[in-house]
């Protein structure tokens, strides 16, 4: 017969039980998560994941002391906080673009700032592309009113510099705090800033989440695991990459991520690229086979829809669009089409990194700008306030966040708070390891659009040795002529 | 009286014309300093350029292409519809139809038409089991010349029929009666009354179909998407031009090409007015 006490003392027995068995089972869980809660300076297990991309997120980072802590994001030049705009005097300068799509959303930001800062105006002047291109630096020198300008990347803009309109501002507040450093490499030269790059977008593959998430598919890492990817995809039924032959311009967005690996550094990629625009290596040279050859591996894998040559940007869209395709190979510039032809897939998009190397990695993902804002040198001091002030203005979140909100594209500026869901979703990709669009640095664009073409037609299923002999001679030619 | 007439002609016609040659001889990308360098912009178009040669092919085979098949169907639509029943005027003005459309409109219509995967013309040969005749038609050197001749003869075959029909019209019925109290067939009553009868009309369809198809500028750039399409195998001289021009940045290298260019189009016209032209003054 069981007396109280034995009761009592089996109660007590199962309660330190329970008690124990809780505590075992909860106490690796507390720790894990204490671990886990991103804290500024506490321990974290996973080396690179990161909280986000303003100036006030976390990123999981070896110390100096070699242990993983929790650490402050740092996108900008420095781990200041971002300053707000500068006050300019009174005064009126213009503002010369070629961008008459952003009209609306500039006019929005400069009446803002003028009701801010009554007294300064600021009046746009806007061309066609061909247009400024043409005429805006001849006439930007004889107008100090033009005290803020554009200018495209690479070329244009070294014309500009060249000219000595372009004002150094590597010293601002706002372009060392406010701004994300590794997007001011477009408008570098020699270390000096003389130009913002605005526009942050992402040439990667944009992929669809849900088949991703169906098909239960890992991220391939190299070349080795995309052609076994794509061997998958089309086995499963899909064509692997939307990849638009067709259109050149778009087709050349893959060759940025073939590019990106295929040289020992970013230094030796850019002189490879220069001697090719200059003419000193040509597309037979031993290192641009081994580009060609990544683009073999993958049409032999059928990562490339059928007919790749005759696919246009249009069916490549319609591709990916329609869930035929799991991967829009172009970049996030490409999603406000695809969600045009496809609103349900708002939200269901996201960046992949495309490393196409079984070597070593030097970067993971491709980023551009499409243009500059300079601050003209031959303007006087006080229209060069203004638009000192008005860019400072502009790299303020907010004010980028109404900018690129508008557009629909990434802006270099910290702490801008999307509010489309894929800006959203794809910010992160910010932070990573990211490398500016190598393909631009052929500034020379009978060489860039002869060594585009000589890819497509290696797709396209030619002869890789006779196509790029062909293209090589079609380049010597061009920089002869 | 003339003189405003002359000032025109000289202020927009022959000094624009004498300034190309001024640029011909430069190397200039329109942004930085002019360089003179006298005539090796011709010697290179003519000896280091095989691009020229193949642009040269590319506009010779479209323009014999274009003017032979739009020629020959703008007659034979006119010959068919010639008479003023309803069904003719109905027919015509469908036949006429693609003419009023715009360029651009019609190239993204052939585009996507064309369209090796989903284009409706792949779609019609699969579906009748004819699967070799399913090409690559803009993405494939070897058809893509033919895919666009083949657009820029539907796009203008109309616009050529209507003309023709005015030229027709013109024949007097007479010349038919007479035929037919001798005996003679359709055939023959074309080729010995309306064939030659029409050699007035044919001589303006073919030069302004010459010149048409030297200006299919606009065509090729959509249907290519501004490439020139696949190695350039259906770039001719006003896309060559163009792209020099604006693409390359290259001002008197495309200044030169454009002097070849004018210089081929007055050897077209003059054959052809050598061949049709002196049959018929015959």
């Amino acid at each position: 017969m069981k007396t109280k006490g034995h009761k009592a003392f089996a109660s007590l027995r199962a309660g330190v039980v329970a008690t124990v068995a809780a505590a075992l089972v909860i106490t690796p869980l507390a720790v894990a998560n204490s671990a886990e809660v991103p804290t500024f300076g506490k321990k974290c297990t996973t080396e690179g994941v990161s909280t986000g991309t303003s100036s006030k997120s976390l990123v999981c980072a070896a110390s100096s002391g070699g242990k993983l802590t929790w650490q402050r994001v740092r996108l900008a030049a420095t781990n200041a906080n971002p300053v707000a705009a500068l006050t300019p005097p009174k005064g009126s300068i213009e503002f010369w673009h070629y961008r008459p799509e952003d009209k609306a959303h500039f006019e929005l930001i400069i009446s803002n700032y003028e009701a801010r800062y009554p007294g300064t105006k600021i009046t746009q002047v806007i061309k066609t592309t061909t247009d400024y291109n043409a005429t805006a630096r001849v006439q930007i020198l004889a107008n100090p009113r033009a005290a803020l300008f554009a200018t495209a990347r690479g070329s244009i803009f070294n014309d500009f510099v060249n000219s000595g309109l372009t004002l150094n501002i590597s010293n601002q507040r706002f372009v060392k705090q406010n701004l994300v450093s590794k997007g001011l490499t477009a408008g570098t030269v020699d270390g000096k800033v003389l130009g913002v790059p605005y526009h942050y977008l992402f040439n990667n593959p944009v992929y669809n989440t849900e088949i991703w998430a169906k098909e239960k598919w890992a991220f391939p890492k190299n070349l080795t695991q995309w052609t076994a990817w794509c061997k998958d995809a089309k086995a499963k039924g899909y064509v692997p990459l939307a990849w638009p032959g067709a259109t050149r311009g778009q087709a050349a967005q893959i060759s940025n991520s073939a590019l990106m690996n295929s040289a020992a550094s970013y230094a030796d990629l850019s002189k490879n690229l220069e001697d090719l625009n200059s003419g000193k290596i040509d597309l037979t040279s031993p290192w641009f086979k081994g580009v060609a050859d990544i683009y073999v591996k993958l049409r032999q894998a059928g990562c490339f829809p059928d007919n790749p040559t005759g696919v246009t940007e249009a069916s490549a869209l319609n591709l990916f669009a329609t869930g035929k395709s799991p991967i829009l190979p172009t970049g996030t510039f490409s999603m406000g089409a695809v969600k045009a032809l496809n609103p349900e897939l708002g939200g269901k998009m996201n960046l992949m990194s495309m490393v196409l190397t079984d070597g070593k990695v030097i970067a993971e993902g491709i980023m551009n700008n499409t243009f500059n804002l300079s601050v003209n040198a031959k303007s006087s001091s006080t229209n060069q306030k203004i638009a000192l002030s008005f860019l400072s203005y502009l790299a303020t979140g907010p004010v980028a966040a109404i900018y690129g909100n508008a557009t629909t594209q990434h802006v270099n500026v910290l702490d801008v708070e999307y509010t489309n869901v894929d800006l959203l979703n794809t910010s992160p990709f910010q932070g990573k390891n990211t490398m500016l669009a190598p393909r631009f640095l052929i500034l020379n664009t009978a060489v860039s659009d002869l060594t585009q073409d000589a890819l497509i037609q290696i797709v396209g299923g030619k002869n890789t040795d006779e196509v790029l002999a062909d293209f090589s001679k079609q380049i010597k030619q061009k920089l002869a002529g | 009286m003339g003189l405003p007439a002359l000032l025109l002609f000289l202020a927009f016609y022959l000094y624009p014309a004498l300034q190309n040659l001024q640029f011909a001889t430069r190397r200039w990308d329109g942004i930085t300093e002019p360089e003179f360098v006298g005539f090796r912009n011709f010697t290179n178009l003519l000896t280091n350029d095989d691009l020229f040669y193949k642009t040269l092919g590319n506009n010779l085979e479209f323009t014999f292409l274009v003017v032979i098949f739009q020629t020959i169907f703008a007659l034979l639509f006119a010959v068919y519809l010639v008479n003023n029943s309803k069904v003719n005027i109905a027919l015509r003005t469908l036949y006429f139809f693609p003419t009023i459309l715009s360029s651009v409109s019609v190239g993204m219509i052939w585009l996507f038409l064309y369209d090796p995967n989903f284009g409706a013309l792949n779609l019609f040969f699969n579906k009748l089991g004819l699967n070799s005749f399913a090409l690559n038609w803009l993405g494939d050197e070897k058809s893509a010349l033919y895919a666009i001749a083949f657009t820029q003869v539907w796009f203008h075959t109309g616009q050529m029929m209507v003309v023709y029909i005015a030229g027709l019209q013109q024949i007097p019925k007479e010349l038919y009666e007479a035929a037919e109290v001798d005996g003679a067939s359709r055939w023959k009553q074309f080729r010995n009354v309306t064939w030659p009868m029409a050699m007035p009309t044919t001589l303006v369809v073919m030069a302004y179909t010459t010149i048409q198809s030297f200006r299919a500028f606009d065509l090729i750039m959509v249907m290519t998407n501004s490439t020139a399409g696949p190695n350039n195998s259906t770039n001719i001289f006003s896309t060559l031009i163009y792209l020099t021009l604006f693409n390359e940045l290259r001002l008197g290298y495309a200044a030169a090409q454009t002097i070849f260019m004018v210089i081929v189009m007055i050897l077209i016209t003059w054959l052809q007015r050598q061949t049709f032209g002196k049959r018929y003054e015959k």
